[in-house]
């Protein structure tokens, strides 16, 4: 924070009014490439409620006990596992969803509309009771990393498959995911790569992937590099055919530029085939700035900043495991740095989640609460640009009222299907198990829970 | 880390400091101590559940006329080329076999011609009218230094005001335009965003909120005093704070309370049942509510055609159909009202001369902007035309933007909004005037 103080002084010797002030560099540095210095709150939360807002979807009650029951390292390893056998309730919640028992075909039945309110369902059912917290706070993480909009085509079917591998190696290793990734019918369709073919190649995906899902837009990659990129890719597709593999992962050597490319310096001989787009994923698997550009979208994730030495260490860690998610994670998660870490503001499906998670709600997951979700602006699977939700705290800022509207509601049990166990929750002590800490808000504990899930401190993480 | 102190050391605007009479100018509305309130509807079946009278609503006059900029941003990047068509090019039917719109009466649907030169896709008819008569203007190929290609970094670009994604302010230039110029009125309403996630364009603004409806704008409590009680701890909350959240929570205080008394008014234009329809049927409201606002944003999304992209029927042409007809009843459900609004149309960059196998475009360069409403000197295309040929195109085969949006944007704000700093509002340059505004109206 000196910087800050510095640059104050400055200020105040160089007189405030002067135009382009003193400072002017400086600021602009620290807002380098669009990230506006944010101001946070000066309110820092205890140590375990920030650090359960970080590596799970905030605190439930039992929480704090298991933490301090555990210790930390061994309540990370335990998240880290994400092998944690899930509460009974949870399980039968997800059992009802035709999304999650029935496969591919059959799923046409059921309309656009219906199969996105499942999914949503069963994300927000996951994120408030899964045991596994990190794994699901992962499983955003990546479901945004790797983002499909739900409207776009025929997306609303695949995305079940789409999180099944999401899920499974959202703690694993990277190149594992953007692989699966690459050859998912969802994503296929939603970047336009089953189009691509030989003549005029489809830029789309060969262009996001580079820019959005290894490299990062400023890791060494050309325009030339996209074309190259999108010839490797001709021919990738979807088996139209019968009914049993109607959608899976088929390549067209017909379709398919056979010629010789050249992609991030490399050559890419003649003749490979679907081996070109593969020897393309391996070179942005392995790529510095593909470990970098990962670490750094996962301390933003977990920290709240890229500007962090943590970025040397995962991206080192990147390199010599191959891309281990768990190893990359597993010391910054036991390192008190997230104690003292910026402040980050909750997204909406966050908001919501550790909402019903800090008054130990319960909820069927369905439509009056996904519409309050909707309202402050995140219908999930349905942000439309291949970027995912955006992180900035001023996206979200200009939809409070929704918030405070879901609070008054979630307090006055106004929400059907989602009910506080006002039985379960001590008496008198509310806004410790929301806040983190004892607050004087309102003269009952309904006034008290809205106004603590409604409260500044409430939105940040 | 207040943001403002930011503000205050790189000195891109004389950002005023927050008016903390914000929240003190709620309190003699507030009234209620909390003991009243809580006496008055019994502490015991306090559960806000009970569902009773609304607060009456009650209308007031008009205030002095402001003029009102709405910018909608076409997100995706779309194809200008097909909105505006260089019809006249033998590069453009050569480079699109399958997308290209045939020549002003050569087919059954056409080009509409605009002034011998280029034409509307027949989807846009519907603001042919408005080009005719004068009220819309066309600057093409246009856009920023932007070479990326990628729609990130082209919009955020766009958004903060800059030639490019580069160092440079990290707010947005209507958030810089606010900070530069006095607001006519007292409003907490200055600007407005028609949707669910905040554009670039406005981060770092006060008085500034996200809303997707005037009238669901409220507190969700059906009784009077309990929404006052609510507002009143709200208000408590979000005082002192000097972070995002709070400032957002005093704005968004302030303007539940300048909605409180806004009747709405009844609308008059057949809005497309879309969300861009939806919008600008709100932005409406809102200008006709006279409540303040200078500035309006909404999106629409949808315009990354890779695939598909169809000549007159299909992705595009259904984009441009609502675009259209969403705009025409905007302008005629505004009527004379539109004399003081000015609605500019962009995207972050055009796309590809050539098509693709796809039946697609992909990522481009050179742009188009539309420029509807008071003051404009319509009728025309403005645009140093750079060509199609091969040679005279750039990157990969896209077209050259030979005027820079901030031209446009820049000419806007010191013509219809009075801002007489545009150089700080586009982090150091100096806006060129088209000479875009000026009719008399």
């Amino acid at each position: 924070m000196t910087t800050r103080r510095e640059c104050l002084k400055i200020a105040a010797l160089a007189g405030v009014a002067s135009g382009l002030g003193a400072c002017a560099p400086l600021a602009r540095r620290l807002s380098h490439r669009g990230f506006a210095p944010i101001a946070l709150p000066s309110y820092t939360p205890p140590e375990r409620h920030r650090f359960l807002n970080r590596i799970a979807f905030g605190p439930r009650p039992t929480d704090y006990k298991r933490l301090e029951e555990l210790g930390k390292a061994a309540f990370v390893e335990e998240q880290l596992s994400g092998d944690q056998p899930e509460d009974p309730e949870l399980l039968l919640q997800l059992s009802r969803l035709d999304v999650l028992r029935i496969d591919g075909i059959e799923l046409r039945d059921i309309n656009e509309d219906e199969m996105l309110r499942q999914l949503q369902t069963a994300t927000l059912l996951r994120a408030t009771y899964s045991q596994n917290q990190l794994r699901e706070r992962l499983v955003d993480f990546w479901i945004n990393h790797f983002n499909i909009y739900g409207r776009k085509g025929k997306a609303a079917w695949r995305i079940p498959g789409n999180d099944v591998w999401i899920r499974e190696n959202a703690l694993g290793k990277f190149p594992d995911l953007l692989a699966k990734s690459a050859k998912s019918p969802s994503m296929l369709m939603f970047l336009d790569n089953f189009y691509n073919e030989k003549g005029h190649p489809n830029e789309n995906y060969a262009r996001e992937i580079m820019e959005l899902h290894t490299l990062g837009v400023d890791g060494g990659y050309t325009q030339k590099d996209v074309m190259e990129v999108a010839r490797c890719f001709t021919g990738w597709g979807l088996e139209r055919g019968f009914l049993k593999h109607r959608d899976s992962f088929s390549f067209n050597l017909d379709r398919h530029d056979n010629g010789e490319k050249t992609v991030l310096g490399q050559t890419i001989q003649a003749g490979g085939g679907q081996s070109d787009a593969e020897k393309v994923l391996a070179i942005l698997s392995t790529h510095p700035s593909t470990a970098r550009h990962i670490s750094k979208k996962l301390c933003r994730f977990f920290l709240g900043t890229s500007e962090t030495p943590w970025v040397d260490s995962m991206s080192e860690t990147y390199r010599s495991t191959g891309g281990d998610i768990r190893l990359m994670l597993k010391p910054l998660l036991l390192s008190d740095d997230i104690a003292t870490s910026p402040a980050m503001i909750k997204r909406p499906f966050d908001f919501v989640a550790s909402s019903l998670r800090a008054t130990d709600a319960t909820t069927d997951g369905h439509k009056p609460i996904l519409r309050h979700l909707a309202e402050m602006g995140q219908r999930l699977y349905e942000w439309p640009m291949p970027d995912g939700y955006p992180e900035k705290t001023s996206a979200w800022t200009g939809t409070l009222l929704a918030r405070w509207n879901f609070a008054i509601a979630l307090s006055s049990d106004d929400i059907a299907g989602t009910r506080v166990e006002w039985d379960r929750l001590p008496k008198g002590e509310v806004t410790r198990l929301i806040l983190g800490e004892d607050r004087s808000l309102g003269n009952t504990d309904r006034q008290a829970v809205a106004l603590a899930l409604a409260s500044p401190e409430f939105q940040w993480r | 880390m207040s943001k403002r102190d930011w503000y205050s050391c790189d000195g891109y605007g004389q950002v005023k400091s927050r008016r903390k009479e914000g929240v003190d100018r709620m309190a003699p509305t507030i009234g209620f101590t909390r003991r009243s309130v809580l006496t008055g509807i019994g502490i015991g079946a306090l559960t806000w559940l009970s569902k009773g009278s609304a607060l009456s609503q009650i209308a007031v006059g008009p205030r002095p006329g402001n003029q009102v900029v709405v910018v909608l941003f076409l997100r995706g990047a779309a194809d200008m080329l097909s909105l505006v068509v260089p019809y006249r090019e033998d590069a453009y039917y050569r480079a699109r076999p399958n997308l290209s719109i045939p020549a002003p009466r050569t087919a059954r649907s056409s080009v509409i011609d605009l002034n011998g030169q280029f034409g509307f896709h027949p989807s846009l008819q519907p603001l042919e009218k408005l080009f005719k008569e004068g009220q819309m203007g066309i600057v093409h190929a246009c856009g920023s230094d932007d070479n990326t290609r990628s729609h990130f970094e082209a919009m955020s670009a766009m958004e903060r005001g800059l030639a490019r994604q580069e160092d440079g302010p990290g707010d947005g230039w209507i958030a810089r335009h606010l900070a530069t110029t006095h607001p006519s009125t007292d409003s907490p309403l200055r600007a407005v965003a028609i949707g669910s996630t905040m554009p670039d364009s406005l981060r770092g603004a006060t008085h500034t909120v996200l809303m997707e409806s005037v009238k669901d704008y409220k507190i969700a409590m059906d009784q009077a005093e309990q929404r006052r009680w609510i507002t009143s701890e709200l208000a408590k909350m979000y005082g002192p704070g000097e972070d995002e959240v709070a400032k957002a929570g005093r704005d968004t205080l302030d303007v539940l309370s300048t909605l409180n008394h806004v009747q709405q008014p009844s609308s008059s234009g057949q809005y497309p049942d879309s969300d861009l329809g939806r919008g600008l049927r709100e932005v409406a409201t809102l200008i006709r509510a006279k409540v303040g606002l200078e500035i309006a944003c909404l999106d629409k999304g949808g315009w990354d055609t890779h695939v598909g992209q169809g000549v007159t029927v299909g992705l595009l042409p259904g984009l441009l159909d609502d675009l259209a007809k969403s705009i025409r009843a905007f302008t005629d459900d505004l009527g004379p009202d539109m004399s003081k609004v000015s609605l500019v149309v962009m995207s972050e960059f055009g796309r590809r001369l050539e098509e693709n196998t796809g039946l697609g475009t992909d990522h481009g360069h050179g742009s188009a902007m539309f420029v509807m409403g008071g003051g404009v000197k319509g009728g025309k295309v403005y645009t140093k035309w750079p060509g199609l040929e091969k040679n005279q195109l750039t990157g990969p085969g896209d077209l050259i933007a030979t005027t820079d949006y901030r031209d446009v944007l820049g000419e806007l704000l010191s013509e219809r909004l009075g801002n007489q700093a545009t150089k700080v509002v586009f982090a150091g340059y100096s806006p060129k005037p088209l000479g875009l505004f000026g009719a008399s109206t």
